[in-house]
């Protein structure tokens, strides 16, 4: 294995908790300049893995390497290049936004300090709110102080953990086009975690998925999706419904009735002979959308195994 | 050691300080309220009671030393409460600082803030008492230095332990340094105590600086003896106690950090 290629490497992770194996045998990588999707349901040992990864927890077995260098050995060479953030950690309550990031940057090796607190004030839109004490910022602001920090080091590394979870649409939007933009000019590298399944399409370029501890999946978002082959199909029914939905129960075809819209659960190849058969009973429609399978129906289809 | 990453800590502590009234209390309140409470009481023995001024010169002295060694155990111990209370415990522990580094910090934390709260309490005795608190202080240095070595391996248990089973107790970070206040005869002589409290009295190296205190402030001399086996014993203590300490940090890395709350 080429260990100078990934800047992240896991060989074979286990985190025993008594009787009970929380991570079993998970190995993966990150390449250097990519960002990898972390997805699981709740309990599925995702956060367990983080915990290893950031050397908050040690692993029963297994190795993980960073640039190519064991974590064991090299903890804190390996720690002055990654860094973390996460929804559900914060800053301290009674510091402002400036102190708190203030003395984060005195635990790493940063050459002007002064400039880099200003310079990422700015980037996160936290300048105008930099006195403010963290306990008197809204939820989604903490979260953008958090994710604030996590880039107080410039990085080579970064986990991030629900980044952008408790922020409003448009925030989250400015916060993924800047992590987007920022991993492209620094060429970092993010094992990103989120239950946005859209967010993840979005921004991963490759997605490991994680069900009891192991990893089920390792793909790309569109080749996840595509494992899927039932796709929605919504129709307005201007006349029929009974006849549609008896049609759907003979084909054992599943349906959802929403008002005069019926929803059908139906492979991609089947849509066109379904469509066809409507007409040929006489149903008409006034309004029909096809929705492709995509990450959340991947992600559902797996957690319901 | 890195010494920016020191600094980091202190300035994390004395940043969120500077704005936290509970933390305020401690340095400033309780200091306030026992030389109020104890002045008066041995300012009545002396007058009603037919005490001597030396009753209330050694109270007084015995509360300053007493607060120096509760301040710094409860500011060290607070440490790590504060970052968990804050959800800030993960932030420290995924930075590059050392454990040496974070302890150093905290030790150092500890210190201006017990230096805070010492120049608070002899202004206040002096004004309150017209007690000669400055000089006495500085006849007291060696006794301040190895109560503020109590004071390192006392909080390094609080902290061990509360790695080990979380903030469910919490509370010894106030209260278990006064497990040692009786042993420690710091406001009457050792002979006082019962003979099995004496006992246990002689491991116990606060024991050996509030009697030295005594005798300082009766003939003015400096029992080395005394002070030598209050520093030996404090040596031992600080060495046992930091391998706890690491200990409980490994055990909770075993465990989670999950498990702290």
């Amino acid at each position: 294995m080429n260990l100078m290629s990934n800047v992240l490497e896991v060989h074979n992770l286990v985190k025993d908790f008594g009787s009970f194996r929380a991570v079993d045998d998970v190995s993966f990588s990150v390449p250097q300049g990519s960002i990898v999707g972390f997805l699981g349901p709740n309990g599925a040992g995702k956060t367990t893995t983080i915990q290893m990864l950031l050397d908050l927890l040690i692993p029963t077995s297994g190795r993980i390497f960073y640039f190519g260098k064991d974590l064991k050995t090299h903890h804190e060479e390996i720690l002055e290049k990654i860094n973390f953030s996460s929804t559900y950690v914060s800053m301290p309550w009674r510091t402002s936004v400036k102190e708190s990031l203030i003395y984060t940057s005195y635990f790493y090796n940063i050459k002007d300090r002064r400039k880099r607190v200003e310079d990422i004030l700015k980037a996160f839109r936290l300048t105008k709110m930099q006195n403010k004490e963290v306990a008197q910022l809204s939820e989604g602001q903490r979260t953008r102080l958090i994710l604030a920090k996590g880039f107080i080091n410039e990085p080579q590394v970064l986990l991030l953990d629900e980044p952008t979870a408790s922020m409003d649409p448009e925030t989250a939007q400015y916060i993924r086009t800047f992590i987007k933009d920022y991993q492209q000019d620094h060429d970092l590298s993010i094992l990103f975690t989120s239950h946005n399944m859209s967010e993840i399409e979005d921004v991963c370029d490759d997605v490991i998925f994680i069900n009891q501890g192991k990893i089920i999946a390792h793909d790309t978002p569109s080749s996840l999706a595509k494992r899927i082959k039932i796709s929605h199909v919504s129709l307005q029914i201007k006349d029929g419904l009974k006849r549609v939905t008896s049609m759907c129960e003979k084909s054992a075809i599943p349906f959802k009735l929403e008002g005069r819209f019926i929803v059908i659960d139906i492979e991609e190849k089947r849509i066109p002979d379904f469509l066809k058969q409507l007409l040929e009973n006489g149903i008409e429609y006034n309004e029909i959308s096809i929705d492709k399978p995509n990450l959340q129906d991947f992600f559902l289809s797996m957690t319901k195994q | 050691m890195k010494i920016h990453r020191i600094w980091g800590i202190i300035l994390r502590h004395l940043y969120a300080t500077r704005r936290s009234l509970d933390r305020l209390t401690d340095l400033f309140y309780w200091p306030l309220v026992d030389l109020t409470l104890w002045g008066l009481t041995s300012t009545y023995f002396q007058k009603f009671a037919g005490g001597t001024n030396e009753i209330i010169v050694s109270i007084i002295s015995g509360l300053i030393l007493w607060l120096i060694l509760w301040i710094s155990t409860n500011s060290i111990a607070l440490t790590i409460l504060a970052d968990l209370w804050d959800r800030n415990l993960m932030n420290v522990l995924v930075s590059p600082i050392s454990f040496s580094e974070w302890m150093t910090g905290n030790v150092l934390l500890a210190l201006i803030k017990t230096i805070l709260s010492l120049i608070f309490s002899i202004i206040l005795a002096t004004l309150l008492y017209k007690f000669p608190a400055f000089q006495s202080t500085l006849k007291f240095i060696p006794h301040i230095l190895l109560l503020i070595l109590t004071s390192w391996w006392v909080s390094f248990i609080i902290l061990g332990t509360i790695m080990r089973f979380g903030t469910k107790i919490q509370t010894l970070a106030w209260a278990f340094v006064y497990i040692l206040s009786p042993f420690s005869a710091v406001y009457y002589p050792l002979t006082t105590l019962p003979h099995i409290a004496q006992v246990v009295a002689s491991f116990i190296p606060t024991s050996y600086v509030f009697e030295s205190m005594r005798e300082v402030l009766a003939y003015g001399t400096y029992d080395m003896k005394k002070l030598g086996i209050s520093l030996i014993l404090n040596i031992i203590y600080l060495a046992i106690t930091l391998i706890y300490l690491k200990r409980s940090i490994n055990r909770a890395r075993l465990r989670g950090l999950g498990s702290l709350y």
